[in-house]
């Protein structure tokens, strides 16, 4: 009998929260939902409820004046807890936690949320309001701009008591792309990301004749793009076409379009003008064999051709020759691999600390921001010790004028010295759009599926592609968004196009 | 003193509990889906990222069926649509045959007599083991086989065999890839639909098997004439619950796949609803279409449903009226007569 | 369907015919159990093999010596003086990959859904053929009806409906929602419509015995056959059920086995490939032995999922 009670029990809760569920319903149809969910799962995440709840209604401008804590001007709650920064890898906070650990005795926490970066973005949407201790988070260049301009997803750095002024010494473009549409500074970069050309000096003696410590002849044979090529018809022909000249059009595509400087979209066009060139680079390298099309960045078949030699170099960003990142794993623990500026200078992503407006660890993570975004000493310590490319000018200039950085995986070789000019010129606040992650991805996507075809082809399969995905963008020369006649029109006449095509 | 107890008990009128049983089912089934059904259906007319919020009337299905949508990418969507659709039917068509009618031939050797087979229970026990192997396990160890370099060790082998000279894409050619599936998703299934077909052959009356042995009958005679016939109701559960399950496949074609992203080549209808409504923040995902793609798969569903179950409603329906009369009439019967005995 | 002695003088050129048959069934026979059985084996040999000789030599047909070494690894028990990059290694698999807790919440998981779909089903089944009242017509067509929609169309509004109720992270939205299960309750009504006699509970009635103590002391022994083979469907369904798992657990502590491979086989960083056959093989190998050990069983379940006639 008492299975009945029990049964009945049941059944009273589930009309009652079928009741409540009506309740709330009615509202929720009106308004986004990911707000008022968050609302709804703060009151009923019983153990930080409170806390979230007045963070979450202090998110704005509104904090200022719910700020009790007269002493900083920190307005987000800290209840003295493990601060939880999420990120999808460890593998730069772990540097950052061995540093932090000599500076402050806060707890620090990893929590992890997405598979890889590029999934980050899309995992990050439902974990950061899900009612999970979240203080800190991770965001790439490639989406940062969806959390940042977010105001459920991301608090202001000035609830943590910093503010515009403590980065003054920083790379400008991190700065600005930590900025928001409405000017307020969101996030803020532990590094910054000048790329390079890093090769396998073995090949490069073996094929090309150049002496394992001569990387200025190496960036000789690598200035420009033409050269690029006329060295990699070197290579193949050397090798007999066993050696690529570099593993992925993915790195190819990063180093030759970021130093174009242009933008993925103009308001709400999208342009294609870049990605036109590369399409003809990319058809070129590919019938030529100086890169193996089918082989995708980042993946088991990109490890496997520094491994196993099949390929000359790698554009690498700084944070790919850190300690325990990607330079290591892809054949670089013998330290017979160099860097040089390789064709353009160009830069490849980065990432940024942002904070959550759930955040209630505020101390700590006002610390952790303050030490590896501001304070130059500690970012000293941190660049010496784990090889990240600091964001900090007067920092870099020390390190590489005391000859104090020596990287291990480059056969001692300083990186830094490399790459620092080239971070002075990064302008990639002027590039960086919140569609980047997706339109790379299709990019590189519809570029691999179909590097056989002909460039047309290919560049209206993107186009498509991007613009199926993207319903608010408009293609190159289509008419604004803002105007539902002509939208109207430049989809029929997208739909008459298609049509021809078949 | 049985008839007084069951006169007593007549009386008493049982509907309530009736009530009271299938109540569980129907709160938590209004309550986990029908809101969440309701709710699909109102995301399928309102717009797309950043015009999440807005109400769109129907252009989310004539984006998606037409490529007649307000936003410029329709008929880029609408393609993609119809692209996933194509490739539902297919993984599904190209898995459910070969797989039926192996389960079918391994089911008529199974359950004849005359075979002798030693080991028969251990075929059986290993043929079903896949089945209870998580997909997301069965397409990593596809996957890690069957990658498309000569990293992977099936491409690897053949290669240091000398029967290719080209690594096979597997996983991201576009036949290639959609055979891979095919074959993953009998590997998964055709223990269970074998042991389904078992039980349905051994349900049926022996002496039949053996009239027809008599009578002179061949092996292939008593397949077609007796088997078939009388499979028929098993074999149109095995169709509709493999069609349901197909216009659903998600698991295999959405984790098979090396680089970031799932493989277009086998994007399905569910893969495109979970891609969409996954996009990212609210103003990256496209409810919109995500909402219109599950109601239209919703009534594609519902339509080829009613199709099999009314090719198949003769049989049913005429048993069921029967049943009903038969119960009618020993119901009144026993009214009539209140206390006969059971 | 013994075998009849009728056929004289062909008897030895049948018997000959029938073991030719037999042998060609049983070489079919094997053939597909290798199919079976291979791809899992070549999985557990490499997970034996160290990164860098995968990536070497990706075709192994016999064990190496690493399985040591990777299993260190994902525990992330490595020695002092392991690699900075190797301690990298081991901290992330050892973060997304963790076999015990995977393979709790999965049981978990598996194991609530399980007991409460067989037993709201029954139920429901037997509320629906038990007794006679005006909804229960309209009732049964509404769940045929509903077992056609397909998991993906409610997905959306589900899971954005658990978000705002707060549900994300949390084994709720699995567990409950298996209270309802049309397609099982369809099955046991068909099963007690052929094979459950009304009479008895008639029978029980008269004895003063309890609506809901006939339905838990007598109809559900009764329908242990079908209860019996739905418990084996939902459990392997539910043990499998990436799609809203994945949806519904963000969060690495309630991660279960199907989202623990999927993370891992989506690392872009760090990648050992030794590691990641370990992860295959343990997430199939221990279900695998169980399957094994319960198989005579299982299959025996598995047969009664057939229409009675």
């Amino acid at each position: 009998m008492s299975k009945l009670t029990r049964t009945l029990a049941l059944l009273a809760t589930l009309a009652m929260a079928s009741s409540a569920f009506v309740a709330c319903g009615g509202g929720t149809e009106e308004s986004s939902a990911p707000a008022e969910g968050s609302s709804v799962a703060d009151e009923s995440s019983a153990e930080e409820g409170g806390d979230e709840s007045s963070a979450e209604e202090s998110g704005d401008e509104s904090s200022a004046e719910e700020s009790a804590a007269a002493g900083g001007e920190i307005t987000l709650p800290d209840d003295g807890g493990t601060l939880s920064i999420v990120c999808w890898t460890d593998t730069d906070l772990l540097n950052m936690f061995d540093v932090f650990a000599n500076h402050s005795d806060a707890a620090v926490e990893y929590v992890s949320c997405g598979e890889n970066g590029a999934g980050a973005s899309t995992e990050y949407a439902t974990f950061l309001n899900s009612g999970q201790d979240v203080d800190l988070f991770v965001a790439e260049a490639g989406w940062i701009l969806n959390y940042i301009n977010d105001d459920t997803m991301s608090a202001p750095l000035s609830d943590l008591g910093l503010s515009e002024a403590d980065y003054a010494d920083a790379y400008q473009y991190t700065v600005e792309i930590g900025t928001d549409n409405n000017g307020v500074l969101k996030a803020a970069s532990w590094q910054a990301a000048p790329g390079g050309w890093c090769y396998n000096t073995d090949l490069a003696q073996q094929y090309l004749g150049i002496e394992p410590d001569d990387t200025d002849a190496m960036q000789a044979k690598v200035k420009d793009w033409d050269t690029f090529a006329a060295t990699a018809e070197e290579l193949k022909t050397a090798s007999d076409g066993a050696v690529t000249m570099t593993a992925t059009l993915g790195g190819l595509w990063q180093a030759f379009s970021t130093a174009k400087n242009a933008a993925w979209v103009d308001g709400t066009t999208l342009k294609t003008d870049v990605a036109a060139e590369f399409t003809d680079m990319a058809k070129e390298y590919a019938d030529a064999g100086y890169v193996n099309p089918a082989v995708d960045q980042w993946s088991d078949d990109w490890t496997a051709e520094g491994l196993n030699g099949e390929t000359l170099g790698y554009f690498y960003s700084t944070w790919c020759l850190a300690a325990g990142a990607q330079l290591e794993g892809n054949g670089g623990s013998a330290g017979n691999w160099r860097i040089v500026n390789g064709p353009q200078d160009y830069f490849w992503g980065g990432s940024w600390l942002c904070v959550s407006p759930n955040c209630n660890t505020s101390g700590a993570a006002a610390e952790f921001v303050r030490d590896f975004t501001v304070d130059p000493a500690i970012m000293e310590e941190y660049s010496l010790e784990s090889g990240d490319f600091c964001n900090n000018k007067t920092v870099m200039d020390k390190i590489v004028s005391d000859g104090s950085n020596s990287n291990a995986l480059l056969g001692g070789q300083d990186q830094f010295a490399v790459l620092k000019d080239v971070a002075d010129g990064i302008k990639m606040s002027d590039s960086i759009t919140k569609y980047d992650q997706n339109l790379k991805d299709t990019f590189v996507d519809v570029l691999k599926k179909n590097i056989t075809s002909d460039s047309a082809t290919i560049l209206d399969a993107f186009t498509t592609k991007a613009l199926a995905d993207n319903s608010d963008l408009t293609s190159d020369g289509a008419a604004p968004a803002d105007d539902a006649a002509a939208d109207d029109a430049a989809a029929d006449d997208a739909a008459a196009d298609d049509a021809a095509a078949e | 003193m049985a008839s007084a107890a069951q006169r007593r008990i007549k009386a008493i009128s049982y509907a309530k509990y009736g009530y009271m049983f299938i109540a569980p089912f129907f709160l938590v089934y209004c309550f986990f889906q029908i809101w969440p059904l309701i709710y699909t259906f109102i995301l399928s007319f309102k717009g797309n990222q950043s015009a999440n919020t807005e109400w769109v009337g129907f252009d989310n299905y004539s984006t998606i069926l037409f490529g007649q949508g307000t936003a410029e990418g329709a008929p880029g969507v609408q393609t993609e649509f119809l692209h996933a659709l194509g490739n539902t039917f297919i993984l599904w068509f190209g898995n459910f045959v070969p797989q039926i009618l192996l389960s079918l031939l391994l089911a008529v050797w199974f359950t004849d007599a005359k075979v002798k087979l030693p080991g028969k229970g251990f075929f059986k026990v290993v043929m079903y083991m896949p089945n209870i192997i998580t997909a997301a396990s069965v397409a990593a160890l596809y996957v890690s086989l069957f990658g498309d370099s000569k990293n992977y060790f099936i491409n690897a082998t053949m290669l240091n065999l000398g029967l290719i000279s080209e690594p096979i894409k597997f996983v991201s050619g576009p036949v290639a890839s959609k055979i891979m599936v095919m074959f993953i998703q009998t590997w998964l299934w055709f223990g269970n639909t074998m042991i389904m077909l078992m039980s349905g052959i051994m349900g049926i009356n022996p002496s039949l098997f053996e009239a027809a042995d008599i009578d002179g009958a061949s092996s292939t005679q008593q397949f077609f004439k007796i088997t078939i016939p009388l499979l028929q109701p098993i074999m149109v559960y095995t169709l509709v619950t493999s069609m349901i399950g197909g216009l659903q496949m998600f698991d295999i074609p959405y984790l098979f796949h090396t680089g970031a992203r799932f493989s277009r080549e086998l994007e399905t209808v569910a893969v495109f609803i979970y891609y969409n409504f996954n996009k990212g923040t609210v103003d990256q995902a496209s409810y919109g279409y995500a909402g219109a793609a599950s109601i239209i798969i919703f009534a594609i569903t519902a339509a080829l449903g009613s199709i099999t179950f009314y090719m198949n409603r003769d049989k049913d329906a005429i048993a069921k009226k029967k049943q009903r009369k038969k119960a009618e009439k020993q119901y009144k019967a026993k009214m009539k007569q209140g206390g006969l005995s059971i | 369907m013994s075998m009849k002695q009728q056929y004289g003088q062909s008897k030895d050129n049948y018997h000959a015919k029938i073991i030719i048959k037999s042998t060609l069934i049983f070489i079919v026979c094997l053939l597909l159990t290798l199919i079976c059985l291979i791809p899992i084996y070549i999985i557990i040999v490499n997970a034996t093999h160290a990164h860098l000789d995968l990536t070497a030599n990706p075709s192994n047909f016999w064990f190496g010596g690493s399985l040591g070494d990777n299993i260190k690894t994902l525990m992330n028990k490595l020695p002092d003086d392991a690699s900075k990059t190797a301690i990298r290694v081991a901290r992330q698999y050892n973060n997304s990959f963790n076999v015990g807790r995977g393979y709790l919440n999965s049981l978990i998981i598996a194991g609530s859904t399980t007991i409460l779909t067989v037993f709201f089903s029954a139920l429901t089944a037997y509320g629906l053929t038990v007794y006679d009242f005006k909804m229960s017509g309209p009732a049964y067509t509404f769940i045929i009806g509903v077992m056609m929609i397909p998991v993906q169309v409610s997905s959306a509004g589900f899971v954005r409906f658990m978000y705002s109720l707060g549900l994300i992270n949390n084994f709720i939205p699995l567990i409950v929602p298996a209270i309802a299960a049309p397609a099982v309750i369809f099955f046991m009504v068909s099963y007690m419509k052929s094979s459950f006699p009304l009479d008895i509970v008639e029978a029980a009635r008269i004895d003063g015995c309890g609506e809901l103590r006939t339905f838990l002391t007598i109809a559900i022994p009764m329908m242990k056959p079908a209860i019996a083979v739905q418990a084996i469907f939902a459990f392997v369904a539910n043990w499998n059920n990436y799609y809203t798992q994945n949806m519904i657990l963000k969060d690495e502590k309630f991660a279960t086995v199907p989202i623990m491979i999927s993370k891992v086989l989506a690392f872009d960083k760090n990648v050992d490939k030794g590691v990641n056959f370990l992860c295959v093989t343990l997430s199939i190998l221990p279900i695998v032995i169980i399957y094994f050990i319960l198989s005579k069983f299982i299959i025996a379940g598995v047969a009664l999922g057939g229409v009675k006639e």
